[in-house]
């Protein structure tokens, strides 16, 4: 066991285990938006920072990743954590005002606006559909692709892949969510979203393997539009 | 080569180069370094080469090619030995000459190296303040090997450490060697190198250890890994093997970048050479210890170099870094432990070991021992490679070793650390170079670029330039990192862009801090240093940047526009009456000149030529177009009645300006077509204040003032002369009476003193007094010989006015600096010193503007110049001067305004004998009475405004021109006349005083001529053509020439029409768009 103060409050919790386990563990809520029980951590929202050390060497460390140490003191809401987390809510506002999990939390943390300039992306390449994928799906359809500004999601040379099932367990996760729904086109790249169990709207016989459990269907929203 | 299986055997080998090498046969050093090759050093080796073969000269000369030698400014150049006698920059004619002398044991005397601008030949390497500054215990070697060869690195006692590492068996003394010395990661976060060491060695693992040396080096402008792989291979090898036997790896990497060919070649032949050795491979040396090391080729992404990503990267996955802990030693390369090392770090344990950690720490100072290589880049003189003791101060190697500013403008920063390293300003240059001033400062040592800036760098456009790298370079793994970079980049194009908020300020700040805060790896935490530094440090530029919308530095393009239009102090738009002079619409031209400045045929005469300070065409390598000599030649040719400005309707109320000098009438003028009654006082009995009293008639004759004044003139403005403020009337009378508002431009009209005995004796007068009593009153004060003390352009004047009276023999100028350094224009001093002036350079406590063209002026005139001098007592006989004591002066340290302080040389007074002295060392205003009528004035005489609007501390008051500024050129002056109005006319319509700033940008389109490319090329700048100095001599006649029309005209046709860029229409542009689209289609 590792003995630690979170939050001024004495505990211990068990080896190997991460700053946001533990927080969760003691009811410390800490926001995240890349992380997922289940999937391997990746530190990719930072939205998880807490504060670690005291003095000039405090830091903000991703708490996701972070595992506990012996005697380190740990603040899941300071004031640096507090100014550093309603900054990078701003900056998620600014590139996906539209997704319902980031407005949850800005909501939560009481960010009423955004002073950037607005985009309407798709994606904040948390990676959470990766991993999902790769770890939970065991496919390896979709990855990361690019650096830096170019970085975005998809399947090799944006083809689709061999591997996927269309499980839409892509979909399922995202906050965002770039994995969209690609309507009856199954030859595109992530897809899922149309085959329904029961779509009435497709053409059956290219869909009658495949699953789904978007409600209401996809599909049917889109052709509205 | 064969393969020794024991220390011993491998002893004897080494040795047996020690002894061999010949210390007196000529040899020559050229670098083949990948600096040198691109400056055509390879060219050089050919002829050498060849040069030896027909010659026959195996036995008499050897040719050494090594790699980066650090001087690469010189490039191509030659070092001989035993001599180390220095040619830079050669030419490939030269070469033969060198050989020639290198096998005669003779030197060059042409070719050898001398300080730009000096004349002082330095023979040997060691005399060149370059080399002198450096400590080069890594750097060094590189000079005395060539790369390929490992014999030559074993001739100057390489793998000696090596040897010694593999004496003893148990190697635990390694690390704590290494401790003791302090080596510092040379990476850029300045880890303890022997902690790091001590921690992998006390990794237990069952598998394979990991020692990787990280040549990834990626920052724009930084090259010293690369010339340490380039130039010497073996040293790095020699101290990852070391390494890999104080920690016990078992294999070595070595991630170099796929960019440095050259260092991949030169380490790939130097692991052949060792391998066969023996020193590498399976039981090295018999010693029963394997070690290998491979060379991995990195695809060039920056982020690769930071540790974690550069795993990942070997492991053939995406470069990208992850959280630590776990740390690579603990948990790296393919899970198992893992060293990491930079090349610099490396290239130090062979030292170490060798001399020992003692002394290793004596270089340096405590907690930074050691050297630490730096690329000098930037804005300086020499460009290359410095070694310095770390704790040098930053002014030591920008200015010694450096050699100063490249250019006229001074040194305003320094980048240290790459990218996510921040700027120091000029003002911190004292600041040591260590690991923990550097961060405290808000940057970071990093891997070691060090980037010189000057003033017309833009340090919001360095900021932004940084953030577009890093965003484009970061991994875009973590969220803060890759949004937060791009937002930077964003909010800082805005900035440069003119679209700018005050709220920008603080959120970049804030986000900035979080990025700082937030981000996962290295690059992240640093990515923000570039805009956090630049912020705290300047500040004042962003906000010029959003408030008054401009670009001090004319970098950012949006907001400079034309950068001659933008220089403007009056907003002339030099671009548009050169097309149209071009064009041969001269009245057009005149009018634009004219709409923006009352005073055009004054300013083609004595402007100070802002706009070709900063012509596209002559910063950028050639010569400006000559603006002053076109608007010259349009003032000459049309009569002012083109233009006649309709004055507005009266609106009833009256304004009071005092002083009729350029910025007063500038004012009168303005306010008058703006509809306001307008009354003049001028305490003199003619009007154009330092127009009429200062300025000489040979550069400005006195019926261009008069007819250009009596232009400005019109119903509403009355001038009433011989009325001075403070005797005849005060502020309080003024305001009290019928005037709604006023005016001061008083102008500076009192000389600052020398503080010297006798001062006030006859035969000394104050500049403006002997100026004045010429040009208004036509006395004649000099006689004899003349002394002037002062370097700006009062003095100049002062000289050359001297020289043209009747009684005057000769004329000597003191300036306590030297020639370089005197503010005067230069060529006014030239013409001065062409008349007859000397000049003998001392002192003036204060600075005035000038520039060195009217110095140079003043030389051709015949004025002596005498620099390097200060007065230090003034003789008299029966109360007049008859001589004055100078000391000489050498010049010191660069001080805060980046000019070379004087200092005093004890006992080399001289006494110089005179008639009349001068007294010139700058101006001030006259206005103790204005601070008794209530105005805030500050120690130097001057009116306290507000700057955006020249409103004074009291209401209805404005002050403009030299009362405002201290001495200050004509179009200044003009151009706060011209604020005044505008400000004064709001004040009297109660309006706001301040409007928002636009960027001044072209607007307006003219078609541009249509000139080939041989005119292109060989046009050349057209110069005025002046008086030869025989003929100025006793007599005032108008000293330079105006342009005929054919130069004008062609002169126009050099300029690179930068509005272009602005003004090009839509429509001028749809036919060539219509036309792709059509091939497109068809």
């Amino acid at each position: 066991m590792v003995n630690l103060i979170l939050n001024g409050l004495s505990i211990s919790v068990e080896k190997g285990t991460t700053i946001l386990e533990a927080a969760k563990f003691y009811g410390f809520p800490i926001p995240t938006l890349c992380h997922k029980e289940g999937l391997s951590p990746y530190g990719a929202c930072r939205l998880c920072v807490v504060e670690i050390g005291e003095g000039p060497g405090a830091k903000l460390v991703s708490s996701c990743t972070y595992p506990v140490e012996e005697g380190m003191k740990v603040r899941t809401a300071s004031e640096r954590v507090l100014k550093a987390r309603r900054i990078i809510i701003e900056l998620l506002l600014a590139s996906c005002p539209q997704s319902k999990v980031i407005q949850d939390i800005a909501s939560r943390h009481n960010v009423r606006q955004q002073r950037f300039r607005q985009e309407h992306e798709d994606c904040i390449l948390c990676g959470l559909c990766v991993r999902m994928c790769k770890e939970q799906m065991m496919a390896g359809a979709i990855g990361f692709r690019g650096r830096g500004k170019n970085r975005s999601l998809g399947t090799p040379f944006d083809m689709k892949s061999d591997v996927c099932r269309l499980c839409g367990g892509c979909m399922e996760v995202c906050p965002a969510c770039q994995a969209r729904c690609t309507f009856n086109q199954p030859e595109k790249a992530i897809c899922g979203g149309c085959a329904n169990l029961v779509p009435p709207c497709i053409e059956k016989d290219q869909f009658h393997d495949m699953m789904c459990y978007m409600s209401p269907c996809v599909a049917c929203e889109i052709k509205k539009d | 080569m064969k393969t020794f299986q024991s220390v011993a055997q491998f002893k004897t080998y080494r040795e047996s180069f020690l002894a061999t090498s010949d210390q007196n046969k000529p040899c020559i050093v050229i670098c083949g370094g990948t600096g040198g090759q691109a400056s055509g050093s390879n060219d050089l080796i050919r002829i050498i080469k060849r040069q030896i073969l027909e010659k026959d000269l195996h036995d008499k000369l050897a040719l050494r090619i090594t790699g980066c030698l650090g001087f690469c400014e010189m490039d191509p150049f030659i070092i001989v030995e035993p001599g180390y006698n220095l040619y830079p920059k050669l030419q490939m004619v030269d070469v033969p000459r060198i050989i020639d002398a290198a096998v005669k044991g003779e030197v060059v005397e042409d070719l050898l190296y001398r300080e730009p601008g000096s004349t002082v030949k330095r023979y040997s390497e060691k005399e060149i303040p370059f080399f002198q500054g450096q400590t080069r215990i890594v750097l060094g070697q590189n000079q005395h090997l060539d790369p390929i060869r490992i014999s030559d690195y074993l001739k100057i006692g390489g793998y000696a450490a090596l040897e010694k590492a593999l004496q003893k068996k148990d190697r635990a003394w390694l690390v704590d060697e290494i401790l003791a010395a302090k080596l510092r990661g040379r990476g850029g976060a300045g880890f303890l190198t022997g902690k790091k060491w001590e921690l992998a060695r006390n990794m237990k693992t069952r598998g394979p250890k990991y020692i990787i040396c990280n040549a990834d080096e990626g920052d724009p402008g930084a090259y010293m890994d690369r010339s340490m792989l380039e130039g010497n291979p073996h040293a790095v090898l020699e101290g990852m093997i070391i390494a890999a036997l104080a920690i016990g790896a078992t294999n070595g990497i070595i991630y170099v970048r796929t960019e440095y060919p050259l260092a991949i070649k030169h380490a790939t032949l130097a692991l052949r050479d060792v391998r066969q050795l023996g020193l590498l491979g399976k039981n090295i040396l018999g010693q029963g210890i394997d070690f290998d090391i491979e060379i991995f080729h990195g695809a060039g992404a920056f982020v690769c170099g930071e540790e974690t990503a550069l795993i990942k990267s070997i492991e053939g996955k995406m470069g990208e870094p992850r959280q630590r802990p776990p740390f690579p030693i603990q948990k790296g390369l393919f899970g198992h432990p893992t060293c990491i090392n930079n090349v610099e770090t490396l290239s130090n344990v062979p030292y170490i070991i060798n001399h020992g950690a003692a002394e290793y720490l004596k270089i340096g100072v405590e907690n930074n021992a050691g050297t630490k290589i730096f690329s000098l880049v930037g804005k300086i003189k020499n460009t290359g490679l410095v070694e310095v003791p770390l704790g040098t101060p930053i002014r030591k190697v920008v200015y010694d070793i450096g050699g100063g500013p490249s250019g006229e403008a001074k040194i305003k920063a320094i980048q240290t650390g790459g990218p996510s390293g921040g700027c120091i300003p000029a003002s911190m240059f004292d600041l040591p170079i260590d690991y923990d001033s550097l961060a405290k400062a808000g940057s970071i040592m990093g891997s070691g670029g060090m980037i010189v800036m000057d003033h017309n760098t833009c340090m919001v456009d360095v900021a932004k330039y940084f953030m577009s790298f890093l965003k484009d370079e970061s991994c875009g793994k973590c969220f803060t990192c890759r949004k937060g970079t791009q937002r930077m980049h964003e909010i800082l194009e805005d900035i440069t862009e003119g679209r700018g908020t005050p709220g920008h300020l603080k959120l970049l700040f804030e986000l900035a801090q979080t990025v700082k805060d937030t981000t996962m790896c290295g690059l992240g935490q640093t990515a923000a240093n570039p805009v956090l530094s630049t912020l705290k440090y300047f500040r004042d530029e962003y906000e010029r940047h959003i408030t008054d919308k401009r670009c001090d530095a004319f970098a950012c393009k949006e907001l400079t526009g034309a950068p001659c239009q933008s220089a403007c102090p009056v907003d002339t738009e030099p671009w548009r009456y050169v097309a149209l002079v071009e064009k041969g619409d001269y009245e057009e031209a005149y009018r634009v000149i004219r709409s923006a400045n009352p005073f055009p045929a004054v300013s083609s005469r004595v402007c100070d030529r802002k706009c070709e300070s900063r012509c596209s065409l002559g910063v950028s390598g050639g010569e400006a177009i000559g603006i002053r000599a076109i608007k010259r030649f349009v003032t000459d040719r049309v009569d002012p009645s083109a233009y006649r400005p309709k004055p507005a309707k009266n609106k009833g109320k009256e304004v009071a300006v005092i002083g009729a000098g350029p910025a007063g009438l500038t004012a009168a003028h303005n306010l008058s077509i703006l509809g306001y009654k307008v009354t003049v006082f001028e305490a003199e009995q003619v009007p154009g204040g330092m127009l009429s009293c200062s300025l000489p008639a040979y550069r400005l004759p006195r019926d261009i003032v008069e007819k250009e004044i009596q232009t400005l003139l019109n119903g509403n403005i009355k001038i009433e002369y011989g009325r001075t403020l403070g005797k005849d009337m005060t502020l309080q009378d003024l305001l009290s009476k019928k005037f709604s508002a006023v005016f001061l431009s008083i102008g500076a009209h009192e000389s600052w003193r020398l503080d010297l005995e006798n001062e006030d004796i006859e035969g000394i007068h104050p500049s403006i007094q002997f100026l004045k009593a010429f040009n208004i009153r036509g006395e004649q004060l000099a006689k004899g010989h003349v002394g002037i003390i002062g370097g700006g352009n009062s003095a100049v004047d002062a000289a050359r006015v001297a020289l043209r009276q009747k009684d005057v023999t000769s004329v000597s100028l003191f300036y306590r600096r030297t020639r370089e350094e005197m503010p005067a224009y230069e060529e006014e001093i030239d013409a001065a010193l062409e008349e007859g002036v000397r000049i003998e350079t001392l002192i003036s406590p204060v600075k005035i503007h000038a520039r060195q063209e009217e110095i140079d002026a003043a030389l051709r005139e015949g004025v002596e110049l005498e620099t390097l001098v200060t007065p230090v007592k003034i003789y008299s006989r029966e109360g007049r001067v008859v001589g004055m004591e100078c000391i000489k002066n050498r010049l010191g340290d660069v001080d805060a305004t980046g000019r070379r302080k004087p200092v005093p040389i004890a006992g080399s007074e001289f006494k110089v004998e005179l008639d009349t002295l001068i007294v010139a060392i700058g101006e001030k205003p006259q206005s103790e009475f204005l601070s008794a009528m209530g105005l805030d004035v500050d120690q130097g005489g001057r009116i306290k405004v507000n700057s955006k609007t020249l409103e004074t501390s009291l209401k209805g008051v404005f002050a403009g021109g030299d009362l405002v500024t201290g001495p200050n050129t004509v179009i200044d002056a003009i151009a706060s006349g011209k604020k005044a109005a505008q400000c004064m006319d709001r004040y009297l319509q109660n309006q706001t005083l301040t409007v928002p700033a636009v960027p001044k940008r072209p607007s307006f389109f003219i078609e541009p001529a249509v000139i080939d490319e041989v005119e292109a090329q060989t046009s050349t700048r057209a110069e005025p053509t002046v008086l030869p100095p025989a003929q100025r001599l006793k007599n005032f006649r108008e000293v330079t020439m105006v342009l005929p029309e054919d130069q004008a005209r062609s002169e126009c046709r050099r300029c690179l029409r930068c509005d272009l860029e602005f003004t090009r229409t839509k429509a001028a542009e749809q036919p060539a768009a219509a036309a792709i689209g059509g091939g497109k289609n068809g």
